[in-house]
This record gives C-alpha cells, structure tokens and sequence, in this order.
C-alpha cells in the first residue's frame, strides 16, 4: 500500500507531537508548578502535592489589591521602561549600525572595535558609578533614570551590523544614484529588510529590560517608579515564607513578558517570510 | 510600519517626561507643612505589611506634624549595598539595617547615635529589654535602636518525639545524635525516609555557636573593645574547630543531610516532615506554623549547645534603627519621635503578634496583644525565656566585614560537606580568608 502526501505529512505531524509534547512538558512544568503553588492552601505547599486539592485565588487578590505591593503600578513601570528602552535601542542601533556597514569614513573599523570593546567590561562594573551620576543630575527615582543609560547597546549595534553587511552593496549605490539619502535608504529599505533581526533584538532587549533587579533597585526609591522585579521581592521575606503569594507574583509577572514574546514571535516569522520573497 | 514605529517610540518618550516630571513634585517640601522623613527597611512580605500600618498609624497621629515615607529597598544586603553605595549623601532618614552591618555603620559616620537623643530626651534606656540592647551597646554607647530582633531556636516535629517515646528536649549535640538515632525513619530499599536531625549552612548558627561557648570570634574583645578587631580568635580558642568537628561529624555519620547554604532548604524539609529537627530564627514560628497546618504538632527548644558544659549564651540577630546624621535638627527630631512611636509597648506587641520578632520593649509584655499572642503561640515562651536567660556578655561580635565572614564561613562549610577539606582545614582556612579581608579592610579604613 502506498502512503500518498497527505497521509505521509499527516504522520510527519504526529511525529512533531509525539516528539514535541514530552518536550513541551519538561519546559513546562517549573511553570505550571508555580501556578499550582499559587494556588494551593499554604499546608500542601510543602507537602509533596502537584495538584493543589482546593483552587484558591486569594494570592492574587492579596497581590493586585493591597496598596503596600501595587502591583498594577509596578506592572505599567515595567511595561513603559522596557518597552521605550527597547524602542529606543531598535532605532540608535540600527543608525549607528547603518553607519558602520554603508558607510566609510576615517577610523570607522577602530571606532568599532571601541563599541565592542564595551561589551567586555561587565554592567556590574559601571552599576555603581552610574548610580552616582544619577543622583549627581537629580535623575534618581524618575523613568529617566530607568530608561536613558539603557537606550543604546554595543550588542544591538553588532547584531544589527552584521545583519547589515549581508546586504549588497550595489543596493546602497544604487539607491544613491537615484538621489535617495542616507536616512531614507535605511528607513524604506534597510529596515524592512532587517525585519527578522530588528524583532530579535527587541524582544531580547524587552525582555532583558523586563527582567532588570539590581539597576531599578538602586535609582527608585518610591513604590511610583518600582519594577516588577522588585515587587517580588516585596513578596519575600526571610523569616516570613510565603511561597503562595510569592508564587502569584511570579505568574503575574511572567504573563506579560510572555505575551511579548508570543507577540514577538509572530514579528519575527512576518520579518523572515517577507525578507525571503523580497530577496 | 516605519511612521507607526516612530509614533509610538515619541508617545512613550513623552510619557515617560510627564511621568519623570510628576517626581519633581514629590521632592521634600521647604519648612512649611509637615516635617518629611524617609525610613528604608528590608522587610517583605507580611512582615513589609506590618511596617506599612506601623507607619501608616503614626502618619495618622502625626498629621500636619511629621509625614514618614517608608521604602522597601530589597533584602538586608541589599539595602546596605545602597546606602553604602550613597551614604554621604544621606539618601534616607533611618535606616534598617541587619545585625552584622553594626560596626560598618559605626565606622561610616554617617550615623547619629540613638544614644545622643535618649540622652537629650531623657528617655529611660531601661525600657530596652538589656540582652537585646547590649547587641547594639558599644562603649557604653546605644548606637542604633534594636527592631527586629530574633534568636535561633530548636524546632522538633513534637509528633515524631511522641512515636519515637523522646521526652526530653535535646539541649546540646549528644543528645541530638541520640535522639536523631530513635526519629530516624528508614524505607524499605535501605534508604533514609526521615532524617531525624538536619540544619542549614548558615553562617549566623556559627556565630551563635561561638557565644554558646562562651567565647569570642574576633579579637579585641570580640571587636566590641577600644580598638577594632584585627583578626579572628575562633581559630585559637578552639571554639571553631568543636562547631566544625560537629558539622563533620552530623554530615559523615549520616545523621543529617547537607541541606545546602542559607536556610530555607532545611525550612522546606522540615515543613514537609523530611527532617524531625532543625534549627530556625524565632522569627521564623509562625510561618512554619502556618505551612505545616495540622499535619504534626511543632515543638521548640533551645538553640543547642556544642559541647555539654557550654556555659554561654545566645545573641540576638536581626535588625535595628539607625538615625543618620542630617545635620537637620528638624527633621532629626522627627525621626527620634517616629523611634518612640515605633518601639512603643503597644507597637512593639503588635509588631511581635504579627511577624515573631521580640518586642523588644519590656514593657510590651503587659500589653494585651502580648499576652493573647503567647496564649496562641505558647511555642514562643521558651523563645522569651532562652533570651532571658542569656547575658550581656554574650552578646556577639562586631565586626566591620561581617557579611563577607558569614560568606567565608558558610563557603568552608559547604566544602567540608564535600568532603575536599577536614574539620582542621575548614577552621584554618576560615580563619586565613577571614583574617586577609580584615587586614585590607582596616587597612583602608582606619
């Protein structure tokens, strides 16, 4: 007997699950155990229990209703940071990336080299002298002091340059013959087709921004500009445990991130699929 | 897709002016209205609850006087990173700060100490329970008010004591091999069920350990005496090497599984009933309570001692009030009020009932919260008594890299539990990592 296409694609898709569904659940399961923890009556938490016996939400009540944690507040924070920080990135890497693969001028390769070489001192490095300078311009405790050190980083621009210099070089000159400028050139052209790795960069850098502890604890002080981050901390104490509720604003905290990057994603398959028909 | 991006990436930049631009309203206000003070705590969870309506209330008392801004700054080590990292600049009011920070506090000066204001106020220093104040006493000096003060306890599964016929509560480490010999619990394959003892690795028991003993860490009078300590005693006086040779006896004998550094593994082990016996913070009673629910009864006893003759006692760790030095007289004595208020008898019960910690008002004691909090938890009696019968003179080392220690010590524990390294060297390197940071950090400082 014969397997036609369809029949052959059909059991090509049941593999993928057979495959993929086991893998789905190892990656799955710290999660789903965490949301189970989040609402499980505190007596089972310790007590060997996957499925909590009764479903209670108190947690998460306790953690969107009580003034003291504000999490809604916390939640919009970390959603205008990242998201304008990672705005903010898309657009400077991708200029100061243009610059280093169309165009040439003196001492471009060492300014480069400058730029990576950034990437070898470690951010824990500077955390404390540019908290300094923070507080030196009054910038402590405000967005500015979230957003502005993080709106450019040498890995964008090298992610971006790279992405870059696999383009012809003919497509620049030809844009250049018909009059086209610099700033045109890469907005109608370069960035359009640079869609896949422009979306890979923003969602490393939402997320990386999203993730954020140290650098919001150190420049905010008021509840008005904390980050989510440190609002689970909030939900923690070494004397005091509560896993539940700890747990809860870890959900909370997880479900947007998540939802970025399913957003994201689907950015990313656009950028791919549009790139290949186009080139 | 271009135009839209631009839009967006504008919107969210102006946002974020209005948003930066809002704060400079929430900047503290000139000497009209209310006296604006800040207080940075390390509290979270209920207890960051707790300091909430604490603040709240006196906010309320207050109005029109004095407006307290209280802000959670991350875990103690955290919240000391901060202020180290800004100190000078006098970022906050008063300031929480973990036992082990005191001598780095002292040294800064940048602080005020509570002492200048009892004595201005004429306050009667005796209010302050003596074992807990003589923590933060150097010199004859009450440095910082004491806040949240606990000691470590013993905790036993009092269930497994019952089935395994142990009546008496184990007070030193022969009597807690031997009764962690009767609550061992064995499966079938060979393999243990229940531990009958298990602790974690955490730096604070061998500080604790040590005052047990009756001796000191550091030199210099345990770093309490004129001059700063310059390098640890725990090595000479043989106290280190009895609390190592413990550890290595509990982990090679099998009567205690390594349950990792800090403490919450050995929490979660004995919560679930995977060890009958482990050492916590008395702060820590009623969340143990509350995670166990009625699967077995707790019971508590004293934090035990090493050796059998131990004549010393236990110190207290947690935290206090510091006043840093503003040079604002106005709003210095703001703070000094919101100190009162916060180590009032009637606060004090309430903020014990709540969170575990001592009130560390005598006083406290008569209250009715008090007293209806013991009757629920008459677990914490024996924690009120073991402070009690305690002594000044055991009262714990200062020590200006306190923090780093606990790491030391905690690091060579964990390397004694794999077995790289024996009790001896433990000690010894203990000491020499110890001793070398201390070297630098006096070096620098002094």
């Amino acid at each position: 007997m014969r397997i036609t296409t369809v029949q052959r694609r059909k059991l090509q898709n049941a593999g993928r699950f057979v495959l993929n569904i086991p893998l789905m659940l190892v990656i799955l399961i710290p999660l789903l155990y965490t949301f189970s923890i989040s609402v499980m009556p505190p007596d089972e938490i310790y007590n060997n229990h996957l499925i909590p016996t009764s479903v209670k939400f108190t947690n998460y009540v306790q953690a969107f209703t009580n003034p003291y944690y504000n999490f809604p507040r916390m939640i919009l924070n970390s959603f205008v940071v990242s998201t304008t920080v990672m705005l903010g990135q898309m657009v400077t890497c991708s200029l100061a990336a243009f610059a280093f693969s169309f165009l040439e001028f003196k001492g471009k390769n060492l300014l480069f080299l400058a730029v990576l070489a950034t990437m070898m001192v470690p951010g824990e490095v500077t955390i404390i002298a540019n908290y300094l300078t923070m507080m030196r311009w009054g910038w402590l405790d405000s967005y500015r002091a979230l957003i502005f050190p993080f709106l450019t980083s040498a890995m964008g621009v090298f992610l971006l340059r790279q992405y870059y210099l696999t383009f012809a070089k003919e497509l620049y000159e030809a844009a250049k013959l018909d009059g086209c400028s610099n700033l045109r050139f890469l907005g109608s052209i370069v960035v359009p087709l640079s869609r896949p790795a422009l979306g890979a960069l923003g969602a490393y850098v939402f997320l990386n921004t999203w993730n954020q502890y140290m650098w919001p604890l150190l420049v905010t002080n008021s509840r008005n500009y904390r980050t989510v981050q440190i609002g689970i901390s909030m939900l923690y104490d070494i004397d005091a445990v509560s896993l539940g509720l700890m747990m809860a604003g870890v959900v909370i905290v997880i479900v947007p991130s998540l939802s970025i990057f399913v957003f994201m994603n689907k950015q990313l398959i656009n950028g791919l699929m549009s790139g290949a028909v186009k080139g | 897709m271009k135009k839209t991006l631009a839009l967006i990436l504008v919107g969210l930049l102006a946002v974020s002016f209005v948003f930066a631009a809002g704060s400079g309203e929430a900047a503290p206000a000139k000497a009209a209205g209310p006296v604006k003070i800040t207080f940075w705590h390390s509290m979270g969870g209920v207890n960051g609850e707790a300091i909430a309506a604490m603040v709240n209330e006196f906010n309320t008392i207050n109005e029109g006087k004095i407006e307290v801004t209280y802000e959670y700054q991350g875990t103690y080590d955290e919240g000391f990173a901060k202020l180290q990292a800004s100190g000078g600049n006098y970022p906050c009011d008063i300031m929480q700060v973990y036992d082990i920070g005191t001598r780095y506090m002292i040294d800064s000066g940048w602080v005020l100490p509570m002492q200048t204001y009892i004595e201005k106020d004429k306050w009667d220093i005796n209010q302050i329970e003596p074992n807990i104040a003589a923590y933060y006493t150097v010199d004859g000096t009450l440095y910082s008010m004491p806040f949240n003060s606990s000691t470590p306890l013993l905790y036993y599964n009092k269930t497994a004591f019952e089935e395994a016929g142990i009546t008496k509560v184990p007070t030193n480490f022969d009597e807690i091999y031997e009764a962690a010999a009767k609550l061992r619990v064995m499966n079938a394959d060979g393999s243990v069920k229940r531990y009958g003892f298990g602790m974690g690795n955490y730096g604070w028991f061998f500080e604790q350990w040590m005052g047990k003993q009756g001796l000191h860490y550091v030199n210099n009078n345990n770093g309490r005496g004129e001059q700063y300590a310059t390098a640890v005693a725990f090595d000479s006086n043989g106290g280190g090497l009895a609390i190592a040779k413990v550890w290595d006896k509990v982990l090679k004998e099998g009567i205690a599984p390594y349950l990792n550094i800090g403490n919450n593994d050995a929490k979660a082990a004995f919560i679930s009933g995977n060890i009958a016996m482990t050492l916590e913070s008395t702060a820590a009673l009623k969340s143990l309570l509350l995670n166990i629910g009625d699967r077995f009864e707790v019971g508590v006893g004293y934090f035990p001692n090493i050796n059998k003759d131990d004549k010393g006692g236990v110190s207290v760790g947690g935290g206090s009030l510091w006043m840093l030095n503003t040079k604002d007289t106005r709003r210095e004595d703001a703070t000094w009020e919101f100190v009162k208020f916060m180590i009032s008898p009637e606060q004090q019960a309430k903020w014990n009932a709540q969170t575990g910690y001592f009130p560390i008002t005598v006083a406290a004691a008569e209250t009715e919260t008090f007293k209806k909090n013991i009757a629920e938890y008459p677990q914490f009696q024996v924690a009120i008594d073991q402070l009690h019968d305690t002594a000044p003179q055991y009262a714990g080392a200062l020590l200006s890299i306190f923090p780093e220690a606990r790491n030391v010590v905690e690091s060579y524990i964990a390397r004694l539990a794999n077995r790289t390294i024996d009790a001896k060297g433990a000690v010894d390197g203990m000491a020499r990592d110890i001793n070398k940071a201390l070297a630098e950090y006096n070096l620098v400082n002094y």
